[in-house]
């Protein structure tokens, strides 16, 4: 009997794997290490509904607790893998060694740490996992000022959360607009405006000096320009890197900060695939090798690498997609924004419902909608079929987007 | 939360039976009982409709009422849409639910 199939990860992507590979009829052994000491859960809501208190960990779980077991999923909680080693294709976890015939590396990715002056102070923290979560969250409650360094999606979630609490939230940004490379600048424009009016307050251009405290504890933080900023919380918000830390002897062919892989997960390394967020690999829409953080890209990428590795025919691409949920805002992203891309608003701005649709050659490649999930998902399908639009109806909020599409 | 109810999921593979927790989503229930049928992708978000149910069988009068974004959301199931078509995420267990039958379609792709 051959070797078991061996997961390092079990978050949305290695979970997705283990459940695909079974739903494909896979027979061999399946372990699914993680590090965690809970069962895998969705991360999405550890920054909105689990830290409000809305959900608890029943109701985020990936799959009930009886799920691994009865698909013959051997998942190894509390047992951080610490080597591996591709020639005698084993690795040491806690447990002990494991011997596999195929190794999957979904290792996802860890907030990038901001060293700066004070940095060991109390109540500063990172929001990556539950852990982060449970360590933050009475800091949160406990706390009047809060600072969030960094104006990405983690940080904007986490504001919208404590200013609902009613906290004196602040925000700092080293660029001049929130999220200048994944939104298009009026809907970047437009959050800022309506975190504004949740009495959130921004800094933009704003280079982080120093984190200031006295006895261990913070009391603000401080910007080049000398600005200080009263704070007795601090959350880190300035993006993530793979989580690399264990493959750099492996000697796999990195590249755009991840691990370079092909359509089916595949390293260049035979028999060890890579997938999620420490994956990096060209897809349908930008034929360049890339890093995509998001849920949809693990759950996906998990699909195709089931397949290939039981010899299966791939599923179809799938266009990227991705979602924020912001006070009663429904952000959603279908595709990616491309310099150059023509932009087209459709909707009622100042009704909290528009959709900004991003057209090349007259053909959607990404849509970026507030509260309009009919636009979102109607993109999903027209991005993925490429199919030109008639942007006067495009344009016309009153006509489906699905009917907006030119006749020949 | 307190207390649970019992509901069933008629699902290809027959009909199961969970203890659902009062105050959970329906989807949720699916989840923590190892429901096929239900993917629920998006952790309950409303963005994915993988978690397409049938509501036959269902009083309407108990369910919550659908939400616009649900609406839209259900228009892109890839199970064919009935006027008994909801998201079982948007849907909440409440004691009145005792006994009632939610049919999950063939496939949520």
């Amino acid at each position: 009997m051959s070797a078991p199939i061996v997961i390092i990860g079990a978050s949305h992507g290695g979970v997705q794997l283990a459940a695909s590979l079974r739903q494909l009829g896979c027979e061999d052994k399946i372990i699914l290490y993680s590090a965690e000491d809970v069962l895998p859960y969705h991360r999405p809501p550890l920054s909105k509904a689990f830290l409000s208190g809305e959900k608890d960990l029943d109701q985020i779980l990936l799959r009930g607790p009886a799920f691994y077991e009865d698909h013959g999923i051997d998942l190894r909680l509390s047992d951080p893998v610490t080597s591996i080693d591709l020639t005698t294709r084993r690795l040491a976890a806690r447990s002990g060694v494991q011997n596999f015939s195929r190794l999957i590396l979904a290792t996802g990715s860890k907030a990038r740490e901001l060293k700066a002056p004070g940095s060991d102070l109390q109540n500063i923290f990172t929001l990556r996992s539950l852990g982060d979560v449970l360590r933050l969250k009475q800091a949160m409650l406990d706390a009047r000022d809060i600072v969030i360094i960094g104006g990405g999606f983690i940080g904007l979630e986490f504001a919208s959360t404590a200013a609902k609490l009613g906290k004196n939230v602040t925000v700092i940004e080293a660029r001049e607009r929130l999220l200048m490379r994944a939104l298009p600048a009026s809907v970047g424009d437009f959050l800022r405006d309506y975190h504004a009016g949740h009495n959130v307050q921004f800094h933009f251009n704003a280079n982080f000096a120093e984190f200031e405290g006295a006895d261990g504890k913070l009391h603000a933080i401080r910007l080049a320009d000398g600005t200080r900023i009263k704070a007795d919380m601090a959350l880190v918000g300035i993006g993530g890197e793979a989580d690399l830390a264990l493959l750099a002897p492996l000697g796999l062919n990195m590249i755009a900060g991840g691990i370079e892989v092909d359509e089916f997960g595949r390293t260049s390394i035979e028999d060890v695939y890579a997938l999620g967020d420490v994956a990096a690999s060209a897809n349908m829409l930008v034929n360049e090798p890339m890093r995509l953080e998001s849920v949809q890209n693990a759950v996906d990428q998990a699909k195709a690498v089931a397949a290939h590795m039981l010899g299966q025919d791939a599923p179809a691409p799938v266009v990227p997609w991705f979602w924020t949920d912001q006070y009663d805002l429904k952000v959603q992203m279908a595709g990616l924004s491309r310099p150059g891309a023509v932009q087209t608003i459709r909707g009622d701005v100042e009704g909290n419902a528009f959709s900004v649709l991003e057209t090349m050659d007259g053909r959607l490649v990404a849509l970026f909608s507030i509260n309009r999930a009919a636009d979102h998902m109607a993109a999903r399908r027209l991005i993925a079929e490429g199919a030109p639009l008639d942007m006067n109806l495009a344009a016309d909020a009153s006509v489906p987007l699905m009917k907006a599409v030119a006749k020949p | 939360m307190s207390g649970t109810v019992t509901i069933f999921f008629e699902t290809p593979q027959g009909l199961r039976e969970v203890g659902a927790k009062i105050g959970a989503s329906v989807m949720e229930t699916a989840v923590m009982n190892n429901v096929s049928g239900i993917e629920a992708e998006c952790g309950g978000a409303c963005i994915c409709a993988t978690c397409h149910v049938y509501t036959d069988k269902v009083p309407q009068e108990l369910l919550q009422p659908m939400s616009s974004e649900e609406d839209d959301m259900l228009d892109m199931a890839t199970a064919e849409r009935r006027s008994t078509s909801r998201l079982s995420c948007q849907l909440r267990v409440t004691a009145e639910l005792e006994n009632t039958v939610f049919i999950i379609p063939e496939s949520q792709f």
